[in-house]
């Protein structure tokens, strides 16, 4: 097995080992565990949601609050049937040139557009879901921003919620 | 830094921690960084006054005496990142 941790491909060298050093008391722990749900219907046959901590959101929208110290306990919903030029970034936290490029390689909606057309997928709920990721109160995170999530996504009849961080 | 080793700093006055969360916070993980940061955005300010263009005091005035502190807090963050990004010379990885 090769250590990745401070190779070539990592675009900061040993990041990782630092993140506690760095922002001390920022590593999370949970004594209790939830297991993930069974997907009980094929997925040819499910209708999928995408929620991203990728800062992306409708153009006009407002923006995510990037300068706040503390964070943003927000999430913008992306209709799924947008294309990549109806979409921006408001984020600081990843580097931004390839998703600028190509939206798809951080928030992939071309392709579950794609997936879902070719009847991989069911379908797709109307909406994705987008925040950003840096949120330094963890209790606020779950307690208004992750439960309205999962309200949103209950609401829109998602079997599946594909989760991907930035 | 979590909430929570913020606000035990507060109670406890560590300046120290606190300077030290906010340079990381500028710096993006790099107190180094954070602090040339920081100066970057007031050289930046200095720099539009030096001329001494005309300003809108009364709307300065109107806006700290009429805002909470927690807006005035929040702006100031703002004209932080605003100040940097004007100075052309920006070392974040995403986006305002």
């Amino acid at each position: 097995m090769t250590d990745n941790s401070d190779s070539a491909t990592q675009l900061r060298p040993g990041l990782w080992a630092t993140v506690n050093e760095r922002y001390p008391g920022v590593m999370i722990t949970k004594a209790d565990y939830m297991p993930l749900a069974k997907l009980h219907k094929p997925l040819s046959e499910s209708r999928l949601t995408f929620i991203s901590t990728a800062g992306v959101q409708p153009r006009g929208t407002l923006p995510f609050d990037t300068v706040h110290p503390i964070g943003d306990y927000t999430f913008r919903r992306v209709p799924s049937d947008s294309k990549p030029s109806e979409l921006e970034i408001h984020q600081l936290k990843y580097p931004t040139a390839g998703a600028t490029r190509d939206l798809n390689v951080i928030f992939p909606i071309e392709r579950l557009q794609e997936l879902a057309s070719d009847g991989v997928i069911g379908n797709l709920a109307p909406n994705f879901f987008s925040f950003i990721g840096y949120n330094m109160d963890a209790e606020r995170l779950e307690r208004t921003l992750a439960e309205r999530l999962a309200d949103a996504v209950v609401a829109e009849e998602a079997d599946i919620a594909l989760l991907s961080p930035a | 830094m979590s909430l929570q080793y913020l606000k035990e700093a507060v109670a406890e006055g560590d300046t120290e921690k606190l300077i030290r969360y906010v340079r990381l916070h500028f710096g993006d993980g790099n107190e180094a960084v954070g602090r040339k940061e920081i100066d970057k955005a007031w050289v930046e300010a200095l720099k539009l006054l030096l001329d001494v263009p005309a300003t809108d005091r009364e709307f300065i005035l109107q806006t700290l005496s009429e805002k909470d502190s927690a807006t005035l807090a929040h702006l100031f963050f703002h004209l932080h990142f605003y100040f940097v990004q004007r100075s052309g010379d920006w070392i974040h990885d995403g986006q305002l």
